[in-house]
């Protein structure tokens, strides 16, 4: 039994058909005329529907817009801390951006100290970079930032990388830093998620 | 026959489609001179959907008037994704619902201007029977089929364009307009044979 095009020629009067299924229906049209007189009565509503009038308004444009602008509720004005927290929130995800390539920034500089140390040119690195330096490092002198104790710093560092216990805590960390990391992004995400939905319900609630 | 609307769809000239997005990106920061250029340019629009939804021309102009004040309240929250003439129109459907629900008892045919110059008076007097008894058909079908008919047969929306209207699947759009057109030709078949 031959398969008609009823069902399609809604789609086709209103040029909405594509590809296989238009060229399908063209050629079913050729040879039906059962589906030939079902297209011709749709384009005979077509043209009953628009005899009915359109509404001629009764109310002149400018006088439409005026009335609808006397009628506008004032918009109410997010205060100048909420615009701030707000711009705060959509910047976080650039800001565990940054914090990430610290993270693994830190964790490279480490490694290849670990790499020199383990290839026996981390002795005077300290010395090297910081000639002025000498004496013993307190964690006051960090703070000053001078170059004397930056330097103290660093040999405190390559003390600790050589002794073993910084390096025992890197990977640790490292691995601490992301899952705080991730955590705090993908917290950032489901909470993105809840607004958007949040906002798109108050919307359609609100616009129906 | 009656001429399409064009405005806001794809045929929309760019520098116009433009200077739309302008309007409302002012609009969202408060600007109600913008908003108002907004208003005027989809007035026409917004009530025609308005009064063919609910057939009554005083409560299409009022209840456009509420589409464009719920537009304006709700405006920050447009983001352009969508048309925005698609956009209010979905504001206007929902608000002809709410005012047909209100105005249910009060609804009724009544005396409507004709854009049919042409033609004696007894044409004019033919045409304007079998023009209510279209309006009437298309008020009796269930709201949701008249929603896509309307946008379809008056506005000239495209399917994805009714369908980011009412928020509805696309396919959605094609069975409820082969619906609604199997209801019409059944309501209006005396009329047909002579359309």
């Amino acid at each position: 039994m031959k398969e008609h095009a009823r069902h399609w020629l809604g789609g086709y009067l209103d040029g909405e058909l594509r590809g296989l299924r238009l060229r399908w229906v063209e050629s079913h049209l050729g040879e039906c005329s059962a589906c030939r007189s079902e297209l011709d009565a749709l384009k005979d509503l077509r043209a009953l529907l628009l005899e009915s009038p359109s509404m001629e308004a009764a109310m002149p444009p400018e006088r439409f817009v005026a009335e609808v602008g006397l009628r506008l509720p004032r918009r109410q004005e997010r205060p100048p801390v909420q615009r701030t927290l707000e711009l705060a929130w959509r910047m976080a995800p650039a800001g565990l951006l940054l914090s990430l390539a610290f993270v693994q920034t830190v964790f490279i500089l480490a490694g290849v100290l670990r790499a020199a140390l383990s290839l026996g040119l981390g002795g005077d690195v300290a010395a090297l970079l910081f000639p002025s330096a000498g004496g013993g490092t307190s964690f006051g002198d960090v703070l000053s930032l001078s170059p004397a104790s930056l330097a103290g710093a660093l040999q405190m560092v390559v003390g600790l990388v050589r002794g073993g216990t910084a390096l025992a805590w890197l990977p640790v960390l490292y691995l601490l830093c992301l899952v705080v990391i991730g955590m705090l992004y993908w917290s950032w995400l489901a909470s993105w998620w809840v607004r958007r939905r949040h906002e798109q319900l108050a919307a359609s609630n609100s616009i129906g | 026959m009656m001429k399409r609307k064009a405005n806001g769809g794809d045929g929309q000239p760019v520098a116009q489609a433009e200077r739309e997005l302008e309007l409302i990106d002012q609009a969202q920061r408060g600007d109600r001179k913008a908003f108002g250029q907004l208003v005027r340019r989809h007035r026409e629009g917004v009530v025609n959907v308005v009064y063919r939804l609910c057939g009554d021309a005083d409560l299409a102009e009022e209840a456009a008037q509420e589409a464009f004040i719920r537009a304006w309240t709700n405006l920050p929250r447009y983001r352009p994704r969508s048309a925005f003439r698609n956009w209010l129109y979905r504001i206007a459907n929902n608000v002809a619902i709410d005012a047909l629900r209100r105005e249910k008892e009060t609804v009724e045919l009544e005396a409507v201007p004709l854009a049919h110059p042409d033609g004696g008076p007894e044409v004019l007097v033919e045409r304007r029977e079998r023009g209510e008894k279209v309006r009437q058909a298309v008020l009796d079908l269930p709201p949701a089929s008249r929603a896509v008919i309307v946008l379809r047969e008056y506005e000239g929306l495209s399917y994805k364009e009714i369908a980011d209207t009412l928020g509805i699947p696309m396919g959605t759009v094609m069975s409820r307009l082969n619906y609604a057109r199997g209801l019409l030709r059944q309501t209006l078949a005396p009329y047909m044979e002579g359309a």
